[in-house]
């Protein structure tokens, strides 16, 4: 009955409980659709990440990641690729040869990483075959082997297909090693940084000019079924890598790892900002409705309610406020965020400065499911905070005075 | 048999500046089954009494006895507890709850005492035929006559089955007519049920009705009469 009271006592001043209410559903809306937001972002972020560089586990020679040497290379790496490829849950394997160049080209120079990949295999790996806004992927069309560059380091060098550049770098020997390369491709990733750091040739292209063993590699880029299986497929590629350097993408892009670790503390931290400010309204609200009940509260202090029972009443009207504003609002919120889910925002307009970060121009919000429980005991906690002070305030009516209030 | 036993009571409101002395040294007692009406002019004590035997305000000095339990000794949550089990209350506003059926606060009490469904059922059904609102059952307050609403309050106050019933001024705000219709309706319940009824009051009416007549002055008995 004490619930049932407490559900009628919400409406009995309608305009009043509405407009909190709103006040409540507006507040979560935009936390939730904030939290959503940026749970895309970062999610694009990700996606981009590991799906243009990273992939989900890498495998190197030890230090290889530390010293970028063409000696600290896995032997019979094409082999170990084929094996880990037919692990359960392992989606792809691509070995790769990497190499620090120096470019030269007929209007500028540049520094960079060259991807020596085996083009159909980086296909399962990795999506910069589907970024192409230029020419072929990794086709040979003349005499020079094929190079893939970055559209951000094809402006900045004037490249364009079919131009030829020289690619200088440190052989398997120590000397300096030349050779030039016609661009047979560009692309165009969301993340413009990757775009002007990054050139991709065939493996036995960049074999030859590093003069490394023929199935000598620097990388095996794993892509798994999902990305969250990779702490758990670890294990069983490092049993069978040996002694090699198993790592995550997490382990290897820490900055990443941090984003994804900490983007719930952070949302909820906003959440509790937002919830907090409600806090204030709820208590005026809450007070208004006791104060207003003075004689009430006193007949049923009189009629032997107790302490804790009238408590727990007001706690009670003040938890079933706040929820139904925070059920309205989240409902709202994870509406909204499904819409622009399957209908992306559209955030061209700030596409360089997204770029830079490695982020999409197109955001599809995210609602993070897991919060769900989270919130909405965040909301009862609001609820229950708020209530406090108008409870104790009821309780230290006097009955025999709160009887004859008017 | 004694019902209430009060001796040598006190109580003194100490203000910034002056002290009131509202209750000033009263002793008296309450039978079982007695229709008693306390009287007096305005600030003579009348409320203060019946507050100070409801448990609803602390004495001073002296003892109030109800049932052989001084109450003046329970503590807070155990007097709470009495009064629920003991004393039913009319106030002179009613004092319902605007947002429960005249069915559900009556029933209230008996939800509060943990009285099982079909009980209370049946007993609130029982004393709003009682009141003669049972075809009122399902109204609200709001949709209720000041009459009628005293007439919840009364039903309210049996629901629990007290010891007796404390009315302060149950019939102030009510007109001629739903006067009558509720002093019939304590007087009949008292008659058939031996349900014990003190009032204060200045009405008339509830004196004309009322088999003792105590009479307060300045917080002391300046008379009491048995008809």
């Amino acid at each position: 009955m004490i619930l049932s009271i407490a559900w009628r006592n919400v409406w009995r001043s309608k305009t009043r409980s509405i407009v909190m209410i709103a006040a409540i559903a507006l507040g979560l809306f935009a936390g939730i659709f904030m939290m959503a937001f940026m749970n895309g972002m970062y999610n694009s972020r990700i996606e981009s990440a590991t799906k243009s560089e990273l992939s989900h586990i890498q495998v190197h020679a030890p230090g290889f990641l530390d010293n970028t040497e063409s000696e600290l290379f896995i032997p019979d790496g094409f082999a170990l690729a084929e094996k880990i490829a037919a692990l359960d849950s392992v989606e792809a394997a691509s070995p790769r040869l990497i190499a620090e160049p120096f470019i030269m080209a007929a209007h500028g120079t540049g520094g960079g990483k060259m991807l020596g990949i085996d083009p159909e295999k980086e296909k399962q790996v990795t999506d910069i075959w589907e970024h192409l806004v230029d020419g072929t992927y990794l086709e040979k069309t003349s005499r020079m082997p094929p190079v893939l560059v970055g559209k951000k380091l094809a402006d900045k060098l004037r490249l364009k297909v079919g131009t030829k550049i020289n690619v200088q770098l440190v052989d398997f020997n120590g000397d300096l090693s030349s050779k030039g390369y016609r661009v047979a491709g560009i692309y165009k990733t969301v993340n413009t940084g990757f775009d002007e750091m990054h050139l991709f040739v065939n493996i036995n292209d960049l074999q030859s000019q590093i003069g490394i063993q023929p199935d000598a590699v620097h990388e095996i880029a794993i892509l798994l079924k999902d990305n969250s299986y990779a702490p758990l497929v670890k294990p069983s590629v490092q049993k069978i890598a040996k002694a090699l350097d198993v790592q995550t993408w997490k382990e290897l892009s820490p900055e990443m790892s941090l984003i994804t670790d900490s983007m719930d503390q952070y949302m909820y931290i906003f959440i509790l900002i937002i919830l907090f400010a409600l806090c204030f309204g709820i208590i005026n609200t809450m007070l208004m409705a006791v104060l207003e009940r003075v004689k009430e509260i006193g007949m049923l202090m009189a009629v032997g309610m107790n302490n804790r029972k009238i408590f727990n009443m007001i706690i009670l009207e003040s938890i079933m406020l706040t929820l139904t504003g925070g059920v309205v609002g989240i409902l709202l919120g994870i509406g909204i965020s499904r819409i622009f889910e399957n209908h992306p925002i559209n955030l061209s307009a700030f596409a360089q400065g997204l770029e830079q970060y490695g982020m999409s121009t197109e955001i599809a919000t995210v609602f993070p499911s897991h919060s769900l429980g989270i919130l909405i005991a965040l909301v009862v906690l609001t609820g229950l905070i708020s209530a406090i002070y108008p409870a104790r305030k009821a309780l230290k009516l006097n009955p025999a005075e709160a009887t004859r209030t008017d | 048999m004694k019902i209430i036993e009060i001796k040598n009571l006190h109580k003194v409101y100490n203000g910034s500046s002056v002290s009131v002395h509202a209750v000033n040294g009263i002793n008296m007692s309450v039978e079982e089954g007695e229709f008693t009406a306390i009287v007096g002019p305005s600030g003579s004590g009348k409320t203060t009494l019946l507050n100070v035997i409801g448990g609803l305000d602390d004495a001073t000095e002296g003892s109030v006895e109800i049932d052989g339990v001084k109450i003046n000794d329970l503590s807070s949550r155990k007097l709470t507890d009495f009064r629920m089990k003991n004393i039913g209350f009319v106030f002179q506003a009613y004092n319902l709850i605007p947002v429960l059926t005249a069915k559900e606060n009556v029933e209230f009490i008996m939800h509060l005492q943990g009285r099982k469904k079909a009980d209370r059922d049946a007993r609130t059904s029982e004393l709003l035929k009682a009141v003669g609102l049972g075809e009122m059952m399902d109204r609200r307050p709001s949709k209720l006559s000041g009459g009628q609403q005293q007439r919840v309050a009364v039903a309210r106050a049996l629901a629990s089955k007290p010891k007796f019933v404390l009315a302060d001024e149950p019939t102030a705000n009510l007109d001629s007519h739903s006067t009558e219709n509720l002093l019939d309706i304590m007087e009949q319940l008292n008659k058939e049920e031996k349900i014990t009824f003190l009032f204060s009051t200045h009405d008339q009416r509830v004196v004309n009705k009322a088999r003792r007549v105590i009479t307060i002055e300045d917080g002391k008995i300046i008379s009491d009469e048995r008809k």
